[in-house]
């Protein structure tokens, strides 16, 4: 073994190493760690300026005694969302070191530098160390009952005065699953669905893309299974730097497979340079990049005609529309020839099983959702989804954004996707034992005005709310023009960045005009510095996921459970007790907290986040947490070495609690905990029977349109007793099949109570989804169904604005020669919001913006840092590596522009004279005409160092100038999702 | 008995810095000290490698040729360690090492550099091994625990390969084979005087 | 940041030579073109492999540099060697010097009167200078072949701490060795500037091989001028070198430190054995001779002896002088 062994002996020891083995003898504990790291003061003020103080070892907070006791806790790292294992050692309830998780199937040990890391969020010498308020401009220190006192007072001001819908409620995915299921819960006692979190400006337009055509948004696949993929597409993605450990399982399929990476994205990423071809193209054009490789699939009859037929529907419309998408209309648009194209698109449709990638670099445009739907179109076309090593790979990205969608985190929807129809809200009243009336006597009821019409507040509660990218907008626009009862006038924002919305001059603007603005987080976020607020303005210090129990869900729907490592440092608590301790004060705790077995935690009572997860596991049907019990996560975590590398399925040896189950129990995990679902490795799959994860597309856009069927024909999951597509089961459909005798009495008990009545036609609605016994999943799957049905995917998708995907132009685009072909959407109303999109981008070509601000603007990740960055921007370990905001520039621009690696430049942005000052890298990495910025910096604005806005010894280490101060107008038209990856600029010499 | 080596299999590194992080995480190094630091040549151009360097432990170390008070040694497994207490801070060893190894807690002028820091293949230094002594001076003493340095532990894409010389060198070997290329063992011409040939 | 761009532009090459082909529509494989260990080798000779790095240190972005392990043996060998072989070798010298030709006496021995040589100015530009330098070397010296003489003799903790010492005193000292040594040169330069009584001097061997042969002298003999001159140009060779060393900042790349280094320690290997035949001379191996820096009163038969023009001078300036004072004043 590994024993060292010298040559010699330590030499005779000097005095200082006599002074260090002095201290030797005094193991750290808990309370000293804590003096060390800076509650008290002074310890803080060495760490303030990066000077000597930081050159030290200050204490050795990571020194693990061997003659201690180790404790090893297991929990996941809490940056992106592929759901790296964390193994922690703790000693005297210090988190003494932290050791690579083998067991894990997901990370095998590894990490980015921000999972290898992640202790250092718990030494947290920047964190907010004790609750927070803004007093004639000064951040004074209060009490967690004073806060809340003067939190929860305030808002009821503003809810007499202006309406429930005036507060705001900015969740977040760094919640675990339980914190924000509480949260969406939260919004619906206080009575609004204004209720979001990162989701919205990530991958909203995924899950309404993904959802819209085969039913679920989530990754259809996980990132293991790329490893099975011959031909993979990157588009948008710039995974090894977002998704670093999932590089893992891709470049080990590259080279078992010898698999074609493909990687299309206007920036030749790090991502790129591992890719077998590397396509550049212009921002924006994605669609009709995508609809010319369809072009040439079709041409040449390279799709899969059988898949086509049996499980899609739709795709002759689809036909008709790229044949528009000539080779040379495309090169036109995207910059990429024909031949590349065709190439690309032979490779993808021919050399399977191919799967297709993509992240924010789709996601985040005016064109988001018609994007995923394009990309959609090509894995349907070519028989890509729904099998191992194909499919939608969605790289989700914070560590619980999918949980937080999940659990409605969302505007449009109540938990589990059930939306925000009359019959969402009676299944959650069912669950969470409230009168449903009481929840329409929650909402405001809407005034008519701006010409619309009034509502009354059961209408309200159906109304989908304001989305987190228009917050400010909401603030300031004409109360005329929100379709509310008034403006918004208070944020509570937990765990999320202020600096990832485009057009940060108006957040600013929006801050200030707020009465209450409250921040929960462990740091203090750009919503804490950026303003100029004096009063009504509260910090709160949340612990990290490392400090409380629960569960939370990668990116390919895994579950995983983790352990809370440490008690919460200094003051910080859990968002359980915070959420607990608002509504106690706002009179709702009771109802609320009826179901959760409440605990003392550090400052009041909390619910356990295994009794929030046994209610979800009561409710959440329609994606399948029901099977996800805390007993099954924990004791997958426990087991982690016991599940294949690639199928994720539980190896032979398994213990027996867990055999058979998919790691981490992808959801959906149908029917109760007692059923055993193992999960549902890869969604759609029609080769395995539905108890072993198999499945198909979801039906749940009507049984019929346009006089063809929506159901599956000749395809079914291997098992089904019905060889054909059948729709969704109800009670009624069981019935009808002579199954409903399969149920218990106590099952019929249940639908019988879910369904108001016993009589037959209120029985027969109850469905798979609403069915609190889980009765009708469970015989349905007995019979080698799907609850869901088995239905086709849409290749069109004719609730959208296009149910076809055509290209359209950015707002500021750098073509407006193409904007008469390929104009923006036409302006609407959404969620509660104007978008003048259209007028805006008319006012841009007839300006000729382009001209004044020639250079495309693009922004993206780091791998560094995370979001909006505070969090990692406030770790040494990681703030050492990336200490500038920096602007890549293609070495031909910065020629022109007389700008140097490494100079100061002043980009400035197209919208209300903006502009950010931060350093030039010169590289080929972006084309002429293309510029990169990184969107996690903020604490300097236009040029303004920010430093002394953040509470003293909070600031973090790195500041800079944030994209989003340059970036501009343009949504999503489907979801809000703001336009962040492609706009104009100008860059200069500082 | 063993020899332990680096190799970092460019093919593999897309620059994640988790080799860094985990290094300075591990052992607590200070701002500004870089046991390990990734490097990417051709930079955002088609052709573009990164490779995570630190102390390649070499045979016949320039380091240790240079140090004029001898602090340095090399164990059994071909670790090259040096002592702190002995070390002058002279900076010698910076300018001897081909892989800019040695690190100093401050800046270099005047002759105040402190006490040189390196990477000691996270096993420590002459102090009793495992020692909260040896852990304030050097870190962590993972070799005398059993396990192997963090830095590799942790690479996101097991491009960083630590242990024996030879079976590290074969596992690269069978990956070039398996794929059919490869960057190179980069630094171990310089560092062993001689390649690992597929 | 010289050697920094030199690096690019060699980059750019390689980078040339790997795109030849055309960009347009051709496919670009980052995997096939993916640079090499071997081939970067190739392109770049012993420049160094470098690249992009985030830290800010500019030094980190090198990745390998080979030349360093070539300076790396001239240090830790070559100049090792030659240091040993430069003190050894002027000691063993003057051993043998002295075994053959023994103290230099004062041919006529001491008169009992003497003349001021140096005055107090003088004495303590000297000492500083000497002192200084004689810490400087030592310490420099054990910074070279301190690891094989000192060490184990005085084990690895004591030499430790004497060579961190020695460090600190060899970076401070050397601030009075160069303030003292640009005094030395303001008082003593009119007086070193060489001659044709040098070339006499020179001729005669200094009459340093033969008892009772003494060429004539002014203050400073030719091989005092050469002591003089090999003092001044290589301290100011050390001092310039020196800073360099102490201020890598300034110094340029490693190479360029690298460089300044290898001089440092050659001048150094050289002063010091040259300055130990002055101390020699300047001792016990001439009679008399250390009264000059000593007192800075020499006997008048040693300065007639070794230094007859000068000791001429003195008397006639004396004599004027005393005619001057003599004289009244009208």
């Amino acid at each position: 073994m590994l024993v060292k062994r010298r040559h010699r002996d330590a030499a005779t020891t000097g005095r200082l190493s006599q002074i260090v083995a002095g201290m030797a003898a005094k193991p750290l504990d808990r309370r000293s760690f804590l003096r060390a790291s800076g509650l008290t003061v002074g310890g803080l003020a060495a760490i303030s300026t990066l000077g000597a103080g930081m050159t030290r070892r200050v204490e050795a907070a990571g020194f693990t005694d061997m003659s201690q006791p180790i404790e090893v806790k297991t929990n996941m790292c809490t940056h992106c969302s592929v759901g790296c294992t964390v193994k922690a050692e703790v000693q005297n309830g210090v988190w003494v070191g932290q050791e690579p998780a083998y067991a894990s199937p997901i990370n095998r040990g590894t990490h980015c530098a921000k999972g290898a890391s992640v202790r250092e969020l718990v030494h947290g010498d920047r964190r907010i160390k004790y609750p927070m308020k803004k007093v004639g401009g000064e951040w004074q220190r209060i009490s967690w009952d004073q806060a809340l006192d003067e939190i929860s007072e305030k808002m009821t001001e503003i809810r007499g005065r202006s309406g429930a819908d005036s507060v705001y409620l900015l969740g977040s995915a760094k919640f675990s699953n339980e914190g924000a299921y509480l949260f969406r819960k939260f919004a619906a006692f206080w009575g609004t669905n204004n209720v979001d979190h990162q989701a919205r400006i990530c991958h909203s337009t995924t899950v309404a893309g993904v959802a819209n055509t085969w039913g679920y948004g989530a990754q259809t696949n996980s990132y293991n299974d790329i490893r099975n993929a011959k031909t993979v597409i990157f588009m948008g993605s710039n995974a090894a730097e977002a998704h670093p450990v999932s590089l893992q399982h891709i470049l080990e399929g590259k080279e078992t497979q010898k698999a074609n990476v493909i990687v299309l994205d206007p920036r030749f990423t790090r991502t790129a340079a591992h890719a077998t071809e590397y396509v550049r193209f212009r921002p924006g054009t994605d669609i009709a990049i995508i609809h010319g490789m369809l072009y040439h699939i079709f041409e040449n009859g390279w799709e899969d005609k059988d898949y086509i037929a049996q499980r899609v529907w739709g795709m002759d419309q689809v036909r008709e529309v790229v044949k528009d998408y000539t080779p040379d209309v495309v090169e036109n648009i995207s910059g990429i020839d024909g031949a590349t194209l065709k190439r690309v698109a032979e490779k993808f449709a021919k050399e399977r099983p191919s799967t297709f990638i993509w992240c924010m670099g789709g996601t985040q445009h005016t064109v988001g959702t018609a994007n995923v739907r394009a990309y959609n179109i090509l894995l349907l076309a070519t028989g890509n989804v729904g099998y191992e090593g194909t499919g939608a790979n969605i790289f989700r990205g914070h560590c619980n954004v999918q949980g937080a969608t999940d659990f409605g985190l969302d505007v449009g929807n109540l938990p589990c996707y059930y939306g925000l129809g009359a019959g969402a809200w009676r299944h959650w009243s069912r669950v969470w034992d409230v009168d449903y009336d009481y929840f329409v006597n929650r909402f405001d009821a809407v005034p008519a005005k701006g010409g619309r019409d009034a509502r009354t507040p059961e209408q309200n509660m159906n109304i989908p709310g304001i989305t987190s990218t228009r917050w400010f907008d909401a603030v300031t626009l004409d109360a005329e023009e929100v379709d509310q009862k008034d403006n918004i006038k208070a944020m509570i924002v937990f765990g999320h960045g202020g600096n990832t919305v485009p057009r940060m001059q108006d957040a600013q603007r929006g801050m200030d005009a707020l009465d209450l603005l409250v921040v929960a987080d462990p740091h203090p976020t750009t919503f804490a510095a950026l303003h100029s607020r004096t009063d009504n303005t509260y910090l709160l210090p949340i612990c990290t996921q490392f400090e409380c129990d629960g569960s939370r869900t990668a990116s390919n729907r895994s579950v995983q459970w983790g352990e809370k490592v440490v008690e919460p440092i200094f003051e910080s608590d859990t968002d359980y007790s915070v959420i607990y301790g608002l509504s106690e004060r706002l009179g709702f705790a009771d109802e609320m907290f009826k179901n959760y077995e409440l605990v003392q935690g550090k400052f009041g009572m909390e619910p356990t986040a295994e009794s929030i997860l046994r209610e979800i596991n009561r409710g959440a049907w329609s994606i399948g947490y029901t099977g996800i019990t805390p007993e099954r996560l924990k004791s997958h975590m426990a087991n982690q070495d016991k599940f294949d590398l690639v199928t994720l399925r539980a190896l032979p040896d398994a213990p027996e609690e867990i055999k058979g189950d998919y790691y981490g129990l992808p959801w959906p995990c149908w029917g109760t905990g007692e059923l055993k679902h193992p999960g549902s490795h890869i969604l759609y799959n029609t080769n395995l029977h539905p108890m072993e994860g198999g499945g198909a597309f979801r039906p749940r856009f009507g049984l019929e349109r346009d006089g063809e069927t929506l159901l599956a024909e000749g395809s079914w999951p291997v098992g089904s007793e019905i060889e054909d597509g059948y729709p969704q089961f109800t009670y009624g459909l069981l019935r009808q099949l002579g199954w409903d005798s399969d149920l218990t009495a106590q099952e019929l008990a249940v639908i019988q109570q879910v369904a108001g009545s016993d009589e037959e036609e209120a029985m027969d609605a109850v469905s798979w989804s609403l069915d609190l016994s889980g009765g009708i999943q469970r015989v349905a799957l007995q019979h080698g169904c799907v609850p869901y049905g088995n239905g086709k995917a849409r290749a069109v998708a004719w609730n959208l604005p296009d149910p076809i995907p055509v290209h359209r132009e950015p707002i500021y685009t750098a073509r407006p020669d193409l904007v008469a072909s390929y104009p923006t959407n036409p302006d609407r109303r959404q969620q509660r919001m104007p978008n003048i999109g259209a007028v805006v981008q008319q006012d841009v070509v007839d300006r000729g913006v382009s001209n004044e601000f020639p250079i495309i603007l693009t922004s993206g990740r780091l791998v560094e840092y995370e979001g909006g960055g505070e969090e990692t921007r406030s770790n040494p370990w990681l703030a050492e590596l990336k200490q500038d905001m920096f602007v890549e520039i293609n070495p031909e621009d910065a020629a022109a522009r007389g700008i140097v690696d490494g100079g100061w430049v002043w980009v400035t942005g197209a919208e209300g004279a903006s502009r950010a000052r931060v350093k030039a890298l010169v590289t080929e990495r972006v084309n002429k005409g293309l510029a990169f910025m990184p969107f996690h910096f903020a604490g300097w604005f236009q040029g303004e160092d920010q430093r002394g806005k953040y509470p003293e010894g909070t600031d973090p280490i790195v500041l800079g100038e944030s994209v989003n101060v340059i970036t501009t107008y343009g949504y999503d038209p489907v979801t809000g999702m703001h336009e962040g990856k492609v706009t104009l600029c100008q860059i200069a010499a500082a | 008995m063993a020899r332990m080596k680096f190799l970092c299999d460019a093919d593999r590194c897309i620059e994640c810095q988790a080799c860094v992080t985990a290094c300075k995480n591990e052992h607590e190094v200070p701002w500004g000290i870089n046991r390990r630091r990734v490097v990417t040549i051709n930079d955002g151009l088609p052709g573009e490698r990164s490779v995570s360097m630190a102390c390649m432990h070499c045979d016949d170390a320039p380091c240790a040729a240079v140090c004029p008070v001898k602090c340095f040694y090399t164990t059994d497994d071909g670790v090259v360690l040096h002592n702190k207490d002995t070390c002058i801070g002279c900076g010698y060893c910076s300018y001897a090492c081909p892989f800019g190894a040695p690190q100093y807690p401050q800046t270099a002028n005047f002759g105040t550099r402190g006490k040189m820091d390196k990477c000691t293949y996270c096993s420590g230094g002459p102090e009793p091994d495992m020692s909260h002594a040896e852990y304030v001076k050097y870190g962590a003493n993972r070799l005398a625990e059993g396990k192997l340095p963090l830095c590799a532990e942790m690479c996101s894409t097991k491009a960083l390969l630590a242990g024996d010389g030879d079976i590290i060198a074969d596992i690269y070997r069978e990956r070039v084979v398996t794929r059919g290329y490869g960057s190179g063992a980069w630094g171990w011409r310089t560092a062993y005087g001689d390649t690992v040939t597929v | 940041m010289t050697m920094f761009s030199k690096l690019l532009t060699a980059f750019g090459l390689v980078l040339a030579l790997s795109f030849s082909a055309p960009m347009a529509s051709a496919q670009i494989n980052p995997t096939e073109r993916s640079v090499t260990e071997d081939s970067l080798f190739e392109a770049l000779g012993t420049a160094p492999v470098a690249g992009r790095t985030t830290i800010p240190d500019a030094q980190a972005g090198t990745l390998i540099n080979d030349a360093n392990k070539g300076w790396a043996a001239l240090q830790g060998q070559t100049l090792h060697t030659l240091s040993i072989v430069a003190v050894v070798g002027m000691v063993a010298i003057l051993a043998l010097f002295y075994l053959m030709r023994g103290k230099i006496r004062i041919d006529s021995g001491f008169a009992g009167r003497t003349i001021q040589r140096f005055n107090s100015i003088e004495r303590f530009a000297h000492w500083t200078l000497a002192s200084t330098f004689i810490i400087l070397a030592l310490t420099g010296l054990n910074l070279i072949i301190g690891k094989s003489v000192i060490l184990p003799l005085f084990g690895e903790a004591a030499f430790g701490t004497l060579s961190t010492w020695g460090k600190i005193a060899h970076n401070y000292l050397a601030w009075p060795f160069m303030v003292s040594l640009v005094l030395i040169v303001l008082l003593w330069i009119i007086h070193n500037v060489p001659n044709k009584v040098d070339l006499e001097w020179i001729k005669q061997g200094g009459g340093l091989l033969k008892k009772g042969v003494h060429p004539p002298a002014r203050k400073f003999n030719a091989g005092q001028k050469l002591i003089f001159w090999s003092v001044v140009l290589g301290g100011a060779a050390l001092s310039y070198t020196g800073i360099m060393l102490l201020f890598p900042g300034e110094a340029g790349t490693a190479a360029d430190w690298q460089f300044y280094q290898t001089i440092h320690a050659l001048v150094a290997a050289a002063l010091s054995a040259i300055v130990i035949a002055h101390i020699y001379i300047g001792s016990v191996g001439m009679e008399g001779a250390f009264d000059a820096m000593g007192s800075g009163e020499v006997d008048e038969n040693w300065a007639k002896e070794h230094h007859s023009l000068w000791v001429e001078e003195v008397k006639s300036t004396q004599e004027r002088n005393t005619k001057q004072v003599a004289t009244p004043a009208e």
